[in-house]
Formats: structure tokens, sequence, C-alpha cells
């Protein structure tokens, strides 16, 4: 699970010398989001967002109407993106919960993806929620369990060894610290060709643990 | 819905009604028309079709490679969703370098002979990301280790002749991929290489596809190798896509008569001999100065209606992702396609002829030819150093019934053509003894009887290099007649004309040069005139291998139908597995400079087999994606024959050695009935627990 495996790699790039409209264009055409702006031998020079697209109004005005389209016609990607220094990048051999923490930190939803300064790829906030619809196999249909534990060691390897007891297979499973009763742990397991009612009447058996959530996906 | 369902849609590259011109004395010549297809990331894209039908142009319209006479007439080129035409020369220069790598056919000539490989691999990274040399000599070395070079830091050191050729093109993939493109384009790329090394460089080109992401063009005339690589494939003809699916369906169900046509054309493995006919397809490719009026293939259809004559068709979606350019593919489709009725009763007469257990006409017993090689110590200047030799065929025993074919196969420098060579007097025997018709043959050709001469011809695998540039045909093929005195000095031409028609070109042919003919003219006529002095053996050495699939299975039947009429004796040379399956009655298999195994065609591609044998059908590119086949690669290339491996020649990269024994004995010979003898330590009962490597859905 490294940022290398999840990232958009051959994204789609951009010479710092085309106009802010043949950007747009460009953008809008495929869909994209970000776009890093590259020079020679794919180095990263900035990047730009729909949002860096957008003219401030305070620019446009002190011109007049002919000023204006003279102006925006000139204006070309190298002058609005966000300059390299000021781009907040990662390494491909990054983790993904490290490109996470930054995305969240910085409140930003795309980071350049950088090998020794050149661009290899791009990883956004939708590859992140990809990579965690793939955690849980939101694709595969099973019984999706959540069972809230007393945050002590130990704990997690009961309810595994409840189900392997009965000799199920774990498709997916993960655990955060219970939101609204601090002290305890929520786990979520994910279970394949069993049907829900075995399942709550084995894992209800396992000592100080709690059902706090059954369905079907 | 698949993981990747939010990534970016935008194909990696889009060509779009694409046309390119040549500019010639004669006017411009459509080279490209209409051309459209896109490769998604992480894909690889098939072109597939004949020689000179626009494929290598279509991929230097991509990069914009041209030439001077060459340009782009219409449509669009989009790379990642940016138009290609129309850039600066600068721009485009950047993009090639950065985004967009290729792989040529040759690598020799792809590399700079005067260079070290080191060099020409770090220039790419200090030229294009502007790295320090350091830097990009360590890069190097990593990328020669991801494409499995053995030893990087002295392959760097080396130049290119030093390597061999598949090591040269792992080289190339790796120059391609130290930019880490985002398409790969690859010109015939395993063309040049053994079948062995060939599968070894197609599983890495899959490996790094899947690694780096990156899509690929890959071009071939081979429909084997496209099989095995793309996940979808165009195919063209004359300067058109004619059809483009997906592998599968190009393959299972083929839709454009020619795609069918040219599947008839493939020989195929795993099947039986009786049911691997090849059907030719009629005529010839159309220049692209002279395009037919309609359908660019209404001349050679076998389906052709009144229409097609007339209306030029579309390429248009049949099924969904499956498009031709047919008015009636759906009808074809439908229809079971039957033999023309003049190749029936031929084909019928080779199934019927079977060996009655005729007299061997050629025999060799413990054949050797060495070739000295000279060496520089002081010793040896004044001649009393030892001499060194090339054993290019040593201790070769077998016998050829009258009327049969044995094939011989092997990975090139295994001594194949020396044999040939060495039966017909063109190297002289170093030792050992060759029989023909009860004669003994041990002589070189200039002291042979014109009589025996005249029984031994040879067809030779360029037919380029074997003709006389400035005579006529006529004259070529007169030449072993008025020689022999086959037949009156009077009747000559006649008996040329009649030989003419036997290799199915005519009278007009008799007063044309060489230059005037195509490939596979060029090679009739040189069956022609092997056949002309109406010899009893004729040795093939890889007959048509230089040759199209549609011009090869023209010439393979043709092979057959004259050694039918003749009653000739063949010796077959090739390196394709599959040709000689359906071409021959026995077959042998060679392995530097010896054979082993030899027996009748059905055994050898059936268990038990001999390892090297079970590793070359392995390695052979199946031109049906259902097939199965099992994946034995061998590792390094064949040893040199001046010094060859002790014991079994094979131990060194044999992947069943058994031990000790391989290399200190030479292996028995092991008799597993009719004929069928495989030299191996390995006991027959173990080979023939083997698996069968290829299965085919029936």
């Amino acid at each position: 699970m490294l940022v290398k495996d999840y990232m958009t790699k051959h994204p789609l790039m951009v010479q710092p010398t085309i106009s802010v409209v043949e950007a747009q264009r460009y953008m809008g055409e495929n869909n994209i989001r970000h776009l890093p702006i590259v020079g020679k031998g794919k180095r990263l020079l900035g990047l730009v967002t729909r949002q860096t697209l957008l003219v401030h109004p305070a620019t446009l005005g002190s011109l007049n109407v002919w000023e204006i389209t003279r102006f925006l016609s000139d204006l070309t990607i190298g002058d609005v993106m966000v300059k390299a220094k000021d781009v907040i990048t990662i390494e491909k051999d990054a983790t993904i919960e490290e490109a996470a923490r930054i995305m969240v930190e910085k409140k930003i939803g795309c980071l350049p993806v950088l090998e020794e300064g050149v661009v290899v790829g791009v990883i956004t906030e939708i590859d992140l929620l990809a990579e965690l619809m793939e955690m849980m196999a939101t694709r595969v249909s099973g019984v999706r369990v959540t069972v809230r534990m007393p945050d002590q060691r130990g704990e997690l390897a009961k309810l595994v060894s409840a189900i392997s007891a009965q000799g199920w297979g774990i498709l997916a499973c993960g655990g955060v610290p219970s939101p609204k009763d601090p002290g305890k742990w929520d786990a979520v397991v994910k279970i394949r060709d069993v049907p829900k009612e075995e399942i709550v009447a084995a894992l209800e058996k396992v000592e100080g643990q709690e059902i706090v959530d059954v369905r079907e996906i | 819905m698949t993981i990747n369902d939010h990534r970016i849609k935008t194909p990696i590259l889009e060509v779009r009604d694409l046309a390119i011109s040549y500019k010639t004395r004669k006017g411009d010549v459509p080279a490209v028309r209409d051309v459209s297809f896109e490769i998604h990331r992480g894909e690889a894209h098939g072109i597939v079709g004949e020689s000179g039908c626009g494929k290598s142009t279509v991929a230097f319209g991509v990069v914009n490679f041209l030439g001077r006479n060459g340009r782009i007439v219409g449509g669009s080129i989009l790379f990642q969703g940016q138009e290609l035409r129309g850039r600066s020369e600068e721009e485009l220069r950047r993009l090639r370098g950065d985004q967009i790598a290729m792989v040529y056919q040759d690598p020799m000539q792809a590399l700079n002979p005067s260079l070290r490989i080191g060099d020409q691999l770090s220039e790419v990274l200090i030229v294009h990301r502007g790295l320090s040399k350091e830097e990009a000599y360590d890069k190097c070395i990593d990328m020669l280790n991801r494409v499995y070079m053995p030893d990087p830091e002295v392959v760097m050191e080396r130049y290119p002749h030093q390597l061999s050729g598949g090591q040269q093109q792992r080289v190339v993939i790796a120059m391609a991929l130290l930019n880490n493109p985002a398409l790969l384009i690859m010109d015939e790329p395993t063309t040049a290489l053994d079948v062995t090394v060939e599968a070894a460089v197609l599983d890495l080109i899959d490996e790094l596809r899947r690694e780096f992401d990156t899509a690929i063009m890959y071009i071939t005339h081979n429909l084997g190798v496209i099989a095995r690589v793309s996940d979808r494939a165009g195919v063209m003809y004359a300067g058109e896509m004619v059809e483009r699916a997906t592998v599968e369906e190009v393959f299972l169900n083929p839709l454009h008569p020619y795609t069918q046509g040219l599947m008839r054309c493939v020989p195929k493995l795993g099947l039986s001999k009786e049911s691997s006919y090849l059907y030719p397809i009629r005529g010839r490719v159309p220049s692209p100065a002279e395009l037919p009026p309609g359908c660019i293939f209404e001349p050679r259809c076998d389906h052709v209606r009144p229409q097609c004559g007339q209306t030029h068709p579309e390429l248009r979606e049949v099924a969904p992702g499956h498009f031709v350019r047919c008015s009636f593919a759906e009808e074809i489709a439908a229809q079971e396609w039957q033999p023309p009725e003049d190749l029936i009763p031929d084909l019928a007469a080779l199934v019927a002829r079977k060996a009655e257990a005729a007299e061997p006409i050629l025999h060799l017993q413990n054949v050797r030819t060495y070739y000295e090689q000279e060496r520089k110590s002081l010793t040896s200047l004044v001649g009393l150093g030892k001499k060194q030799y090339v054993k290019a065929v040593d201790d070769v025993s077998f016998e050829i019934p009258k009327g049969c074919t044995l094939g011989v196969v092997g990975e090139s420098g295994c001594g194949k053509s020396t044999l040939a060579k060495t039966i017909v007097g063109l190297e002289p025997l170093t030792d050992g003894k060759v029989e023909f018709l009860g004669f003994d043959i041990s002589v070189p050709v200039s002291d042979r009887d014109l009589e025996l001469i005249k029984e031994l011809q040879m067809i030779f695998q360029n037919p380029d290099s074997t003709m006389n540039p400035s005579f006529t045909v006529g004259h070529q093929i007169g030449r072993p007649l008025r020689r022999f005195k086959t037949v009156p000095r009077g009747q000559v031409r006649g008996e040329v004309i009649r030989l003419l028609e036997a290799v199915k070109l005519d009278e007009s042919y008799y007063d044309r040069l060489p230059r005037q003919l195509s490939g596979g003219e060029k090679q009739r006529v040189g069956i022609a005139r092997a056949f002309a002095a109406r010899p009893d053996l004729v040795l093939c050495d890889e007959p048509v291998s230089s040759l199209d699939v549609s011009v090869q299975a023209a010439v393979l039947n043709l092979l057959l139908e004259i050694q039918q009429r003749y009653d000739t004796t063949m010796l077959f040379i090739a390196h394709d597995l599959s040709v000689v399956r359906f071409f021959s009655d026995y077959v042998a298999v060679m392995y530097l400079g010896k054979f082993c195994e030899i027996g009748p065609a059905e055994a050898i591609y059936a268990p038990p087999y001999h390892p090297y044998t079970e590793a070359l059908l392995s390695a052979v590119p199946i031109p049906d994606p259902s097939a199965k086949q099992k994946r034995i690669r061998l590792s390094g290339s064949v040893p040199s024959a001046l010094n060859p491996p002790s014991g079994c020649r094979f131990n060194t990269r044999c992947p069943r050695k058994l031990g000790d024994i391989c290399e200190t004995e030479e292996p028995p010979y092991r008799d597993a009935g009719g004929g069928h003898r495989i030299f191996c330590h390995i006991p027959l009962e173990e080979l023939r627990k083997l698996e069968p490597i290829v299965t085919v859905k029936p």
C-alpha cells in the first residue's frame, strides 16, 4: 500500500507556455481537476487546479474592456500556476497513509508524485477513497459486522479466533477508536458466503464485545 | 466496475482518420489512409499486417519520423488528449524524449556501434533529465537489472557488438524505458531474434507493461506474437485498417475476409498434421499507387459481390468494440468457408501420400564439419600451437527415405545450415560418411560428377542474394538446364516456361529481371531453378523465413505439390517449429552441432520430449489466444561451438538437468519406438510422463 501502487501513472501534463484558455479547455475535455505543469525531462514547474484558473477580479479591475480580452488571451498557464516551490508533493515510495495525512493537514485534494524531481504520477483524494473501498472489499458481497470491544491487547484476536473456529474466512478487516465511546475500539470485519444469522449467533458469544451493526452488502 | 474506474479515461494515444502520403517521382503515394485506433493506459495494442501495408508508416507518423518525402495529409493524432499534428519540431522532440519511446526491429541499428553501452544509456538521462554522469550511471544499472540483464556492470562497459541479439534488444528496451514513457512504440522488436529469445523478450515486455503502466503500440507481421502480447489488435491491409477488435475476437471470430484468410495461412501448432493445411490468399497486395476503386480487398476476396467493386466500405462497428471494413461482414461470418475447388484435389493427394517404407536415399554417418579457428598465440604463429575448431556439425547420423522430407529445427548458430552445405558439398567434410543413392559423396562439390551435382539442388533463404540481378529470370532458370543437358538445347525455352508454370508464374516472367519481382515471386523462381535439373534431393535452407504469411503459405504448398509430382526427397531447414510440422515427415531437433531428438513429425510434438524440444515448443508464439501453452524459458544463449559444454551439450541451459552425469557423460540415445530417438540421460519413462506443451481446445 504505497503511493506508487495507487497513483495515476503517466498523468496528463502540459508545458508552461500554453494559454490559460487552452488549459481550461484541456482540463474540461479530459475531466481532470489538477494539472501538473512540467518542463524539460518532466520536471515539476507548478500545478494548477480549477480554482487557480479563476482570475481574481481585482487584477482585472484597473483594465478596460479591450485590455481585459488582451490580458486574458496573453495569459499563459505559467503565469497563474502555483509555483513548484509552493506545491506540496510526495515521493512515490511513501505510504498512502502519509499521503492522506498531508492532504488532510493541508486541506488539499491532490499531490504530484515525484521521483527525484521528476513527475511520475499524481495521487488525489479519489485515489485514497478507491483504496478505502478496496480495503473494505466493497465490490464483493458478504456480511459486514461492526463489533465494539475494549481497547485492550488480545481483543481482536478473540474476535478473529471466534470466526476462524467456525471455519470462515475474513474478506476484509479494519479498526478505528470508537467515535462515541472513549476507551473502546470498533472493528469491522467482512465475511463471505455465510448467512447473517449464523454470524450474529457466533459473534454474540464472544465475551466483552458487542455487535453494533450488521448488514449484508 | 473496477478499481480503476475513477482514473482518467483519455486514451494515451488516439489516432483519428490518419492519412499519410509519400511524395515520389510519380506523384503522391497514399501509404496510409483513414486509420483510426486508440490505446489506453497500460494496454498493448497490436498492429498486424503484411509487409508494405503501412504499419511502420503509422508508427513513424506518430513520432513525426516520416522522412523528407512523407507527410501527414489528414486526420489527427492525439497524445494524452493533445494534438501532435502541427506542433513545432522542438515541442515534438521534447515530447518524444520525455513521453514517447520507440524500439525498432534491428537492435544493432538502434545502438551506436562505436559507443559503450553505458555511455549510450546514460546519455538519455543526461540529455533529457539533466542528471549528472554518476546519477545517470546508477539509474542505468537499475534499469538493466529490471530487464534481467546478467552482469549489468560488465555490460555497461561493453560495445554493442559484444552482446548477443537478445541482450542488445534488452538494452534497447531498457533505454526506451529509462524516461518512463507513457507510450512505447515497438516496431517488430523480436523479428530478428530466435524463438527462445523472443519468448523471453515478450515475457519481459508484458511484465514491464504492468509495472510501468505503459501503453504499448506493438507492430508485427507475426500473428502468434500478437496473440501473446496484446489486448486488442488492428489488422492492416494496403494502408487501411480493415479490422479492429480484442485479440480474442480477431483470432477466434474474424469478420473481415482478409483476416479470415490470414488465419488460414498460418501453420498452427497443436493440431494434427492433416488439419493444418494452409490456404494461401490468391493474388497480391495492390500497390498504393494503383488501388482498386471499391473495396481494396475486392480483387482477392472469395466472397466478392457486385457492389464491392464500386463502393469503398467504411470501418464500422459490427459488434461492440469490433470494427470491420467490409460491407457484408455479417453475412460472411455466418457462412462456412470452403477451400477453393482447385485446392481440394491437391490437398487430398497430400493426405494420401503416406510413406510406404521407401529405400533411404541419403545416408549420413557420424558426420563432422569443423571450422578451423585461428589463434593469436605465438606458438600457433609458427604452426606449433594446438588447433582450435568450431564444431559446427558434430557426429550427426540420419537417413532420409526416398520421397520424404526431413525437417531440421534449432536456434541460430546450431549448425543447421552447415549441415546442408556439407551435404551439398559446399563445406568440406571433416570426418564421417555421406552416402547418396549408394554413392559416397564425402567429396567437395568441385570434385563431384556432374550427374551427382544435378541430383542435389538447394533452395536458399534469401532469394534476393541468390539471384544474379543482371540476368533475366528465363536465363537463370535455363542455366541448369543447359549445364546439365536436361533437355536438348532447342527446347530450353519451352522447358523454362513449363517450370515457370509449375511455380504458378506465367510466360511473361521469362524476360523479367529479378528487381521486377516481389519477394514471393523471387522465391518461386529460386524453386523453379532448383527443380530445373529434376533433382532427387533438394535442400531447402529456410526457404520461407523471409516471406509474408500469405506468400509463405503459397510457397509451402507449391513445394509440397512439386515434391509430390517429382517424388523428390527434401531436407527442410527452419527455425519455426510450426512450419516444419506442417511440411515434414520426419523432424530432427538440432542443438550446438548435434541432434538431440529425431523422429516422425507427429512423435516430436507429443511427449516424450527432449527437454530442448520441450523448451522450443513452449517458446513458439501460437496464433490462437485460446491455446494453452506451458511456460518453459531457457536462460542464457547458445554456448560457443568453439568450446562446447562437456557431456550433454544442453546441460548448461537444461531445465531438467539431472546432475553431474549430464556434465560428464554424453547422453545415450533412447529409442521411443517408430524411429523416434531422444538423446538424453533422463529415462524414457519419465520423459513420457511429461505433460503436452500445447493444448488446443477442439
